[in-house]
């Protein structure tokens, strides 16, 4: 009987092995593959095995690589450090008691659904450089003399990336960080508020402690997923001004549909999840470290 | 005393309302003003003193929008609710399965599984970009809507397996055996039994990969050209490259349908997914 009952289980879970298996897995060592090719679509010739020629391009001979590098860095953990600078305080605000709480917290999460593309053409609006409303409030209050253009200049450029994109990625924040604030106990806040603690330190030693599980996991999810997105900043800025704003993923898309030169697109790519993996590897290692 | 204490009750609760209005100001002002800017004519949208209301309230950039002598949206919009409706159904199908056997089931290996699809979320986007455009072109369906509902079942699929898992597991275990000693298969226990009581579950899975579709730009950005099968989302991005420096009131307006349906979707099943993902963090 109970082996019957797993048949059953393999059997319902058959269909969805197979699609990922297919579709996710094979494309995945597929792109290994294709990495050690010379695959183009422009010139027409037969794609052929060229050993690590495409690696040791962008290790050693690209003079992009290592600034794109160090843009993905800054492109990943700003936005990942501003959503939850946002999203922390935000959900200790709204676990809070509230008329019509629910509907706040529902509200919140408007910006998380929207398409990326609309987001973009919200904030292209709000920075831009001779109509844009953040320019006009800025030199209303004297702050600025003249209009900034924001999205074209290298210096101001991050600054409104990493906004939009904190603005897109903190209502998710936001809602883990809910989640974990209300399985933290009562009792404990009245206990630490009969010891005298109040206020910040109310936080810092009882709130932040407790909530470190549920930070550690979203954290996670939330640098692995920036990783590989690329849709706000294409969008935005495509990478521009210059290569300012180019990151892995950006960079793995132009080379394979702007330069349609996918053999060195798919090693970008393959090394672009290799260095996640180990952020991943090193991030769960240290979380291991730090609950022992 | 007594009205000391009154004082700081009431203070405190008005630094908490003053938070919460800063925070929902963040959050719905950039939406807020785009919706503004939609309806305003373009004499207000190009003016050195942006208003935060609306003068001469038009529906100008709606019609540009829409008509054919502007954006002409409908047509993607169509390939948009196709693309993002088929694959709502094709997720259906494999998250009432793979979710059965996952939520109700302590079989071999259903740990490894859970891992598999969890990780399965992180090879995403530029990771199987390439291969998929070699294996599209191969098969001849590049520029099509079938395309795109295939690669976006690899986006919603591991998700929504684990969301309907948390359905199936709320379902009471007796009510299958008894139908099972009544003489039904176990499949058709699943069908006629337990299938009826997770429909709030299909229907949050289903809008849920509704919305993942329809908000998908970069999928739809390699794999589709031809208006044939372009979504709206890619027509949105090229308006912005063609007309972004005259017809901003028309883009927003289309910014404004584009994000219309999810809000109303999400609206719809935003307390299951809220739900749905919070417990699927905490389990994993």
């Amino acid at each position: 009987m109970i082996e019957k009952r797993y048949r059953v289980a393999y059997m319902f879970l058959l269909p969805t092995l197979v699609y990922l298996f297919g579709f996710q897995i094979y494309p995945l060592f597929e792109n290994i593959r294709l990495s050690f090719t010379n695959l183009s679509l422009l010139g027409g010739q037969e794609s052929r095995f060229i050993g690590w020629q495409n690696y040791r391009y962008f290790l050693f001979a690209d003079e992009k690589f290592w600034l794109i590098f160090r843009n993905t860095l800054l492109w990943v953990f700003g936005s990942v450090l501003w959503q939850f600078a946002l999203g922390i305080p935000s959900a200790l605000v709204l676990n809070r008691k509230f008329r019509s709480r629910g509907l706040w917290r529902g509200l919140i999460l408007v910006p998380w659904v929207m398409p990326v593309v609309v987001v973009s053409i919200i904030w292209k609006w709000i920075f831009d450089g001779q109509w844009g409303i953040l320019n006009f409030v800025l030199r209303e209050f004297h702050l600025l003399a003249r209009n900034v253009i924001w999205l074209g200049n290298p210096r101001t450029v991050w600054f409104c990336l990493l906004l939009a994109s904190a603005w897109k990625g903190f209502p998710y924040v936001t809602i883990m960080m809910l989640a974990g604030l209300q399985g933290i106990e009562k009792e404990v806040y009245e206990a630490a508020k009969v010891d005298g603690a109040a206020g910040f330190a109310l936080f810092r030693y009882i709130t932040l402690p407790l909530l470190q599980p549920a930070i550690f996991v979203s954290g996670l999810v939330a640098i692995v997923t920036t990783w590989t997105k690329f849709e706000l900043i294409w969008s935005l800025t495509e990478g521009g001004p210059g290569n300012a704003t180019s990151t892995l993923a950006t960079y793995i898309y132009s080379n394979s549909f702007v330069f349609y030169e996918m053999g060195k697109g798919a090693s970008l790519a393959v090394l672009s999840t290799i260095v996640v993996l180990f952020i991943s590897f090193f991030y769960i290692r240290a979380l291991r470290r730090s609950n022992v | 005393m007594e009205e000391g204490e009154c004082m700081r009750i009431f203070r405190s609760l008005r630094t908490q309302y003053l938070y919460l209005f800063l925070i929902m100001a963040f959050t719905l002002f950039p939406f807020f003003w785009l919706v503004f800017n939609s309806f305003k004519p373009s004499r207000e949208i190009f003016s050195a003193r942006p208003t935060l209301y609306v003068k001469n309230p038009t529906l100008e950039n709606y019609r540009w929008a829409l008509g054919p002598k502007g954006a002409n949206l409908g047509r993607y919009l169509l390939n948009s609710i196709l693309a993002a409706g088929l694959t709502s159904l094709l997720t259906i199908v494999f998250a009432t399965t793979g979710g059965y056997a996952l939520g109700r089931f302590a079989f071999w290996g259903r740990e490894g599984i859970g891992v598999f699809l969890v990780l399965s979320q992180m090879f995403q986007g530029p990771l199987i970009m390439i291969p998929w455009y070699k294996m599209a072109s191969a098969m001849g369906i590049i520029n099509t809507r079938l395309v795109l509902v295939l690669i976006y079942g690899t986006a919603t699929i591991p998700t929504c397996v684990w969301l309907m898992s948390g359905f199936y597991h709320g379902v009471p275990k007796d009510l299958e055996e008894a139908a099972m000693i009544d003489g039904c298969s176990h499949f058709g226990a699943f069908w006629r039994i337990v299938l009826p009581l997770v429909v709030p579950g299909i229907i949050a899975t289903g809008l849920y990969s509704f919305i993942i579709a329809w908000n998908d730009y970069q999928y739809a950005l390699i794999l589709t050209s031809s208006d044939f099968a372009k979504t709206v989302q890619v027509g949105l991005a090229e308006l912005m490259g063609f007309f972004g420096k005259t017809s901003w009131g028309g883009i927003m307006a289309s910014g404004v349908l584009t994000s219309l349906p999810v809000i109303v979707l999400f609206v719809v099943i935003q307390r299951y997914l809220i739900e749905g993902l919070t417990s699927g963090a905490v389990k994993s």
